[in-house]
């Protein structure tokens, strides 16, 4: 009871949906496996499941805090698709592949603080920005890189892909560090109170003095750059580096952070529930990819729990009010 | 800011679009002079017609404070649909059945989202992104993995057929284009939609349905997809599963090109037209301007930069303007 | 029945705990200009939101006519013939006025199917001529002066047939000539029949304009009269009452003797284009000054860019002896001044945040250890300011916006107390707060001068500024007209500062 109230009282009611779901769906799904052998529900199925779960998973931390301060990134995927390019062209070029890397992510950051420039000293809506950067930064790609797939990058680059500690490879490990980081800050910092306070109400936050644009140019800054950093890995991946890379990945990021509970209009919203809203989002496809193998499914699966999920809690908060 | 200025501003970006789009068909035909052919201009205004028929509902749902993300699925699915009720090889009924099918489906996942976005309180930007990705696989689950083939060409007369020389999408897009401009500018509803995106607050005091008026626009951009499917989508007899896709994205980028505001109240539907145009003419201009095979490439980069300067100039006028602050 | 069109029937409305309207029951004659009086927070907003449909009230009823009026909807109050004109007239911006005019009540061709763009032009062009005319009709509403929107406002009641206009502060942004067109149009629909009851703080229009005046006080009538019987000493005795008096005359006993002294703030030569322009003052340790002036003035202008809101253009501001660099509003907080805005809702709080959290905000920075919030030592910090500014909310956990207007505003006060500012710039820290809460922000804003404080002080409530203030300084049109000691300072005096030259001239003669 006094936990309840607790639950109530923070507002983790979500969060708490989202956990059932992703218990009830792992259950069914063990339960259900049981009679035929396959095990969906094991270690080793999980692990090599979740290998492709990683950049998307990346991306949500960014765009969370992106998010709660009111605005939107729609150019992560463009990102990716510039930052990979860069890293085959300079590996192409005969670059060493470290400092390909080293620029690759040079590339990220600059892509985002330009996003971030857009926002903050143009006052453009970042919807818009993101929008157009999202075109100008894919089309860059594929101008820069044509037709012709870039691979073959070397052994010690594609290493990054093996698992590294209890089955998570780097990626996993990067997006482990990245969520807490990301958690500590909103919670327990300064700079994550303010940046909330800027999503629930920018002009009251302009005139209680906070950095109101060096907080907004910070927060595209660190989407760019955790963007190539995710490129990079999706590169180590599948040893090919082309325009396509993170395709679409934007609305699945921005999907998963939505289901996870933040409030697409600025202000609510936690890294627990993106978390959570990550993991539900991978573990349905994956199932249904996995059990029924119809790709398909997965795709009006994840549209319906977005609108739902919104739907439901809009329908909540307005009876509570 | 001087009421004048304004109005010239207001008017001035159809007028600038139009100033550009000019400029870049003489800039490449003076490079390359079969570019000004008249077959090649009628091709790239039949590549226009099915953005320019979508992007009259989206510019009105925009209008009206709203957004609409989801044409490009939406597009797909009816294709699919049309495909499924009339291909021989699947339902197999009249083309008439599939036309109203495509039509009546637009219509209502268009009424569908608006619904969500009105009495759901759902913001539309994520209705419209879950319907992208929804409307995506259900159009998969219809394929069932195989292409759709051999639509019958009577479906596919809006698509194919011509009238007067003049390819027939063409006069659908024309008819849709005037269809959409004296809804907009000539009837009550149309000043509505204006209303309600101008000032929310200012339209509940008048007494008017926003609710009303947002669902229309959104019921309206379905229908007027159903239309650019028939129109634009059906060249050939077979349906492909990525079909539409990112269609949704570019159908945006011609609207807020086309000078209409994302928050609500300003912009014409003549405005997205001529961005539509313009956008649709770069991809063809690259291709004449014998810059090398890679050249087509850079046709995205060019349309995104297009809609960063076509912000870039709305703000910086903005604010010469009045200098109020605008956060 | 034919001599009453709107009864008001034992209407209440309260707002959580705040009491907004208490069984307040009004009759307005057709053809009669009823004006409705009362200090900010009194109720006239409240009463305004009810008959216009925009808020329903917790008990009691509104017959028009002798039918009910649906409470609650807009459509229905706007059809059965109740029109507002608000002093910021809310219209459709992007829209031209004949859009803004018909808009919902279109003129139509063909069966209603299309718009009959010429009538109704032609339409708007005589309604707006009858009003005074000179409206541009093409361009977009948010382009023209506020007098012609007024005009648009009014027009678009007219043609709805309005049976009783409600004009809210209807001069506030007007000048002599129009305030003079806009007398004779009143007039001239009072004797068509239309009854208009006419909300002001200027007790010489209420004079020249209104049959009877009712006023209203801490949310009650205090009473009605026929406008003929009443004085001005009258009226205001009534709006303020007589407890209210002696309360907003507590303090104000001038600095405590030997603490004035240490200029704290000296403004010298501050510009910003198009604001205000060479604005010179000083601020001592201990005192209270006052800027008056009306709405327009640039009365906010200035303290937004004393707060490092806005940047200015020119002029120098000195903070305790050493020069505050503009344009920062942390640099302003660092150097011991702190705003706190005008508009609580927009710039002061963030209402879904905690009562905490707002609290903190502005120096959360300085409460860190390592990067890290100390949740204990905010809420220390938090209870500290609840307690001393009587901030009354469930727990410091409390969201803002769950707290009454009163509370609301104490805790903009605390947020940038909690900076421990030398300087203070109060700009309206009272509108829109009950009587209660009022008396007590007077109390603080004195205790915090006796204690040192150099506090500006902005308020459009002339009394409350008088009582509250040591000196007055006085601002016409972005420029400093005056400066007044608390001797010389008078309501009256204060008035000649502020109203433009001739109009002041015909006050003066009046009174």
């Amino acid at each position: 009871m006094n936990m309840w109230r607790r639950i109530r009282a923070m507002g983790l009611w979500h969060e708490l949906v989202l956990a059932g779901l992703l218990a009830g769906l792992l259950a069914g799904a063990w339960y259900f496996e049981q009679t035929r052998g396959a095990e969906f529900v094991s270690w080793e199925t999980q692990t090599a499941l979740s290998s492709h779960m990683w950049e998307m998973a990346l991306l949500s931390v960014p765009l969370t805090l992106i998010i709660i301060s009111g605005g939107i990134d729609l150019s992560v995927g463009a990102i990716m698709s510039l930052s990979a390019v860069t890293m085959g062209l300079a590996w192409q070029a005969g670059m060493g592949v470290w400092p390909a890397v080293g620029l690759t992510l040079a590339a990220g950051l600059t892509a985002g603080a330009m996003n971030g420039t857009f926002v903050v000293f143009l006052g453009v809506h970042p919807l818009i920005v993101t929008l157009g950067t999202m075109s100008a930064y894919r089309g860059i790609a594929e101008g820069l890189i044509g037709a012709e797939p870039v691979s073959q990058f070397p052994a010690g680059f594609l290493a990054m892909s093996e698992p590294l500690v209890a089955g998570l490879p780097p990626a996993g490990i990067l997006f482990v560090v990245l969520a807490i980081a990301a958690g500590v800050l909103l919670g327990r910092t300064a700079a994550g109170r303010e940046l909330r306070a800027i999503g629930y109400n920018e002009t009251t936050a302009r005139f209680s003095g906070v950095a109101v644009a060096r907080t907004k140019l910070l927060l595209y800054t660190a989407s760019g750059l955790v963007s190539a950093v995710a490129a990079v890995l999706f590169v180590a991946r599948r040893d090919t580096a082309k325009a396509d890379v993170g395709a679409g990945l934007e609305l699945t990021a921005i999907t998963a952070v939505v289901l996870g509970g933040t409030s697409i209009f600025g202000g609510r919203g936690r890294i627990g529930g993106t978390v959570l809203g990550v993991l539900l989002l991978h573990e349905v496809r994956s199932l249904v990819a996995w059990r029924w193998n119809r790709d398909e499914l997965t795709f009006i699966i994840v549209g319906a729990m977005l609108i739902l999920s919104v739907l439901v809690h809009s329908v909540l908060t307005r009876r509570k009010s | 800011m001087s009421p004048r200025s304004v109005l010239s501003r207001l008017a001035g970006r159809e007028a600038g679009v139009a100033a550009l789009w000019l400029a870049t068909v003489a800039a490449v035909g003076m490079v390359n002079p079969d570019f000004l052919r008249a077959a090649n201009l009628h091709a790239i205004f039949v590549k226009c017609a099915p953005v320019v028929i979508v992007a009259c509902g989206v510019t009105l749902v925009i209008v009206t404070g709203e957004i609409d993300i989801s044409v490009g699925s939406l597009m797909g699915l009816l294709a699919v649909a049309g495909g499924i009720v009339t291909s021989p090889d699947r339902m197999g009924l009249s083309p008439q059945a599939g036309a109203a099918a495509v039509l009546a489906a637009g219509a209502g996942i268009g009424l569908l989202t608006g619904l969500l976005v009105t009495l759901g309180r759902v913001p539309s930007i994520i209705v419209t992104l879950g319907m992208l990705t929804a409307l995506r696989g259900l159009t998969r689950v219809l394929m069932g993995g195989r292409w759709i083939e051999s639509i019958p060409p009577s479906l596919r007369v809006l698509s194919i057929g011509s009238t007067l020389g003049v390819r027939n999408c063409l006069w659908v897009a024309m008819a849709v284009l005037a269809l959409t401009v004296v809804l907009a500018h000539l009837t009550p509803l149309g000043r509505r939609i204006y209303a309600v995106g101008s000032s929310p607050r200012a339209a509940a005091l008048a007494g008017l349905s926003s609710r009303r008026i947002k669902v229309f626009a959104f019921a309206f951009t379905g229908f007027l997809t159903g239309v650019a499917t028939l129109a634009g989508q059906l060249e050939v007899g077979t349906i492909e599963p990525d079909i539409g896709q990112g269609f949704e994205l570019l159908v945006v980028t011609c609207v807020v090109v086309g000078g209409t505001s994302i928050r609500g109240g300003v912009g014409t539907v003549i405005g997205s037209a001529l961005a539509a145009i313009l956008m649709m003419t770069i991809g063809t201009a690259l291709v004449f301007l014998k810059l090398g095979a890679s050249a087509s490439y850079w046709e995205r980069a060019i349309q995104g930069a297009f809609i960063l300067l076509a912000v870039l100039t709305d703000q910086l006028s903005r604010r010469r303007g009045t200098g109020e602050d605008t956060l | 029945m034919s001599d009453v069109l709107v009864d008001i029937q034992r209407v209440s409305k309260h707002f959580g705990g705040v009491r907004a309207l208490r069984e307040v029951s009004l009759a307005i004659a057709p053809g009669e200009v009823h004006a409705l009086c009362g200090e900010n927070g009194a109720g006239k907003s409240t009463l305004i939101e009810i008959l216009s449909g925009s808020c329903r009230p917790n008990a009691g009823q509104v017959l028009l006519a002798g039918r009910r009026l649906g409470l609650g909807n807009v459509g229905a109050c706007e059809q059965a013939g109740v029109a507002v004109i608000h002093q910021e007239p809310v219209a459709f911006g992007h829209l031209s006025a004949v859009d803004n005019i018909f808009v919902g009540r279109e003129l139509t061709l063909a069966g209603g199917l299309l718009l009959n763009r010429r009538a109704m032009r032609r339409g708007a062009s005589e309604l707006l001529a009858d009003l005074g005319g000179g409206v541009d009709l093409a361009c977009p509403v948010r382009c023209l002066p506020p007098a012609q929107r007024q005009r648009v406002a009014m027009a678009r009641a007219i043609l709805r047939d309005a049976k009783l206009l409600i004009l809210d502060e209807p001069t506030a942004s007007l000048s002599e000539r129009e305030t003079a067109v806009l007398f004779a149009l009143i007039r001239r629909l009072r004797n068509q029949g239309v009854s208009v009851l006419y909300v002001s703080h200027r007790l010489e229009e209420v004079f020249a304009l209104a049959d009877r005046v009712s006023v209203l006080r801490d949310g009650r009538l205090v009473g009605t009269r026929l406008a003929g019987e009443l004085d001005r000493a009258t009226l205001i005795a009534m709006m303020v009452g007589p407890e209210a008096s002696e309360s907003s005359r507590l303090g104000g006993d001038g600095p405590a003797p030997g603490k004035a002294g240490e200029a704290l703030l000296e403004v010298s030569g501050l510009t910003r284009r198009g604001a205000f322009e060479d604005i010179t003052f000083t601020v001592r340790a201990g005192e209270v000054v006052g800027l008056a002036g009306l709405v327009g003035a640039g009365r906010s202008d200035v303290a937004r860019a004393l707060g490092g809101v806005d940047e200015p253009d020119g002029g120098l501001v000195k903070l305790a002896g050493e020069i505050l660099p503009g344009g920062s509003v942390r640099r302003a907080i660092a150097g011991g001044l702190v705003l706190v805005p005008e508009d609580r809702h927009r710039q002061g709080l963030v209402l879904p945040m905690s009562v905490g959290a707002n609290l903190t905000l502005s120096v959360l920075r300085r409460l860190t250890r390592m990067g890290l919030t100390r949740p204990a030592r905010e809420r220390r910090m938090a209870g500290r300011i609840m307690g001393e500014l009587d901030i009354r909310a469930e727990s410091d956990r409390a969201a803002v916006s769950t707290l009454s207007g009163g509370n609301q505003q104490k805790v903009v006060l605390g947020k940038a107390l909690a900076a421990k500012p030398k300087v203070l710039v109060l700009d309206e820290p009272t509108r829109g707060v009950d009587v209660a809460a009022k008396a007590q922000l007077h109390r603080t804003i004195r205790l915090l001068a006796d204690r040192g404080m150099a506090t500006l002080l902005i308020s459009s409530d002339l009394p409350e500024l008088l009582s509250a203030s040591d000196r007055v300084v006085v601002m016409r049109a972005g420029r400093i007209t005056g400066e007044l000691t608390r001797d010389e300072a008078t309501q009256e005096r204060v008035l000649h500062l502020a109203l433009p030259p001739d109009r002041a001239n015909t006050e003066g003669g009046a009174s």
